[in-house]
């Protein structure tokens, strides 16, 4: 008797489970990848439950990490190997690993998904820095493309035409590189290391604005695209009494994105433990979001534009802020020292697997 | 009395436990009396396998030190699978300016990649590897900086070298 009831409730379960799976399938057509630089592993959260639903082991050191348009693979740049790291979604297995020139650390994949750019920490051969360029069909490197100075961070403009690299030494360049040629373009001195960027786009698609964090400012600079100019220089608003600055290190200010609509772009402040979201194109303070962790230093925000997800390093969580309301409305636990992340798109014509 | 005065300032000085001096003078050159007290052995034995060593969850500590960082270890040959005499004695050098001989709080070998709330520092971009100073491993390198020797049995520490 007791046995029919345990097994009548358990099917009972099922059924509900497998009526509710399609619904909350199309709800998840979305996942934000949380790299861990301290870890050994990638962590894949779903944004519906703000759950970690998915991990990728075997990956030390992680630095940057983008996925394919498909959504079939995840590229995670490993600073432990110099290796470009190719996993498969869907059995979450480290497919291949792509020798690099050097140490890696940031990457950015075409809008075609093509190529992914890799930035090099270090002078290769005669170049003080390259980044190089990974054909993903044959999953090989097939150019070094030399840059001003070593690359930190990189990304490639919205329309894909370009890939804009930050030299992390005091020099500070900016190196844009034409991503159609494979070659330098043009380049800006900062003259402060290049910390996070974000690219906002025009309405035609073109690049507009660069976004940039530098050296150890609680802000960012604004640099025109097409000028080739630097327009504004913007210091995040100081600590009200009673808020504890955080200890940073090395950069004050470290985690920049622009939502999709281009109408806010989003910074993260490591001192003052806060997001903060800027209006645009008018780059005019709209809302802060203290936060409940140690710190901020990555930022990624889903494709409605209302939600960021903000990397803690030491507190090891990933912090979900609404943007409309500048409200922590989760706290995540991932692993060990979460920096770089990414909101990964999973078409409608595949399901979403975890 | 100025000369005396001085004498004796200088006196207090010389004899101030490690732990008030550490701060001023972490660094321990080669040839210091830190590496008299150090066992070169202890560390090449029983210290630097906890550099290549494999924690769920965490980078090895090797991942990072072998390159990108202050504190550089030397890369493994190729296929080695553990440093060789040579390359031991170059991470003991490079080792030793993080450590303060016979001073746990002070030694950033130690506090580093402890947890915050076990004792350790704010912040370590490796990563915290230990909880609280009851593991193995902490105690092991806390041995060594107590100054015990290869071959001699280990003792449990809880935050002092004791006598």
């Amino acid at each position: 008797m007791r046995t029919n009831y345990v097994v009548e409730r358990c099917l009972m379960s099922l059924a509900v489970l497998l009526l509710t799976a399609p619904l909350a399938a199309a709800q998840g057509q979305v996942r934000i990848l949380q790299s861990n630089a301290a870890g050994d592993r990638v962590h894949i959260i779903d944004p519906v439950t703000n759950k970690v639903v998915a991990e990728i082991p075997g990956i030390e050191v992680a630095h940057g990490i983008t996925n394919s348009p498909d959504a079939t693979r995840i590229y995670v740049s490993n600073e432990a190997d110099s290796t470009l790291d190719v996993a498969d979604v869907a059995t979450r297995k480290v497919i291949k690993k792509i020798p690099l020139s050097g140490r890696p650390n940031n990457i950015s994949i075409s809008p075609d998904g093509r190529k992914v750019y890799v930035g090099i920490r270090e002078a290769v051969a005669n170049n003080p820095g390259v980044a190089d360029v990974i054909d993903t069909a044959s999953l090989t490197k097939v150019k070094s493309v030399r840059t001003e100075g070593p690359v930190h961070n990189l990304y490639y403009t919205p329309d894909g035409k370009y890939v804009v690299a930050g030299d992390p030494t005091a020099n500070g360049y900016v190196s844009v590189l034409d991503a159609v040629k494979d070659e330098p373009a043009w380049n800006i001195k900062m003259g402060h290391g290049i910390r996070p960027m974000a690219i906002s786009k025009n309405p035609d698609g073109s690049t507009r604005s660069i976004f940039i964090q530098i050296g150890n400012h609680n802000g960012f600079a604004v640099v025109d695209f097409q000028t080739r100019k630097e327009v504004a220089r913007i210091t995040l608003p100081a600590l009200p009494p009673g808020r504890t600055a955080i200890p940073t290190g090395s950069a004050e200010s470290h985690g920049l994105a622009v939502t999709e609509d281009q109408k806010t772009l989003v910074a993260c402040s490591r001192l003052n433990n806060a997001l903060y979201s800027y209006s645009l194109p008018d780059v005019k303070l709209a809302g802060t979001a203290y936060l409940s962790g140690k710190g901020c230093a990555w930022v990624t925000v889903t494709p409605d534009g209302k939600r960021a997800y903000a990397a803690d390093p030491v507190g090891n969580v990933t912090l979900v802020v609404d943007i409309p309301t500048m409200k922590e409305v989760a706290r995540i636990p991932v692993g060990q020292v979460p920096k770089r992340n990414h909101t990964m798109v999973i078409p409608t014509s595949r399901p979403a697997t975890n | 009395m100025p000369v005396a005065l001085l004498l004796l300032l200088a006196a207090a000085l010389l004899t101030q436990p490690t732990a008030v001096a550490a701060p001023a003078a972490p660094a321990q050159a080669a040839g210091s009396p830190a590496e008299k007290l150090l066992d070169f052995e202890f560390f090449r034995t029983q210290v630097q396998p906890i550099f290549l060593a494999r924690r769920d969850g965490n980078s090895r500590c090797y991942s990072c030190h072998s390159h990108g960082t202050p504190m550089r270890l030397q890369e493994l040959s190729p296929g080695a699978s553990t440093w060789n005499e040579q390359q031991s004695r170059q991470n003991y050098q490079v080792v030793l300016p993080r450590v303060v001989p016979r001073n746990l709080t002070f030694t950033r070998l130690l506090t580093h990649p402890l947890a915050t709330e076990g004792g350790g520092t704010f912040y370590h971009s490796g990563g915290k590897h230990w909880t609280s100073i009851f593991s193995s491993e902490w105690q092991t390198i806390a041995n060594w900086v107590c100054g015990r020797k290869a071959g001699e049995k280990l003792v449990a520490l809880t935050g002092g070298c004791g006598e």
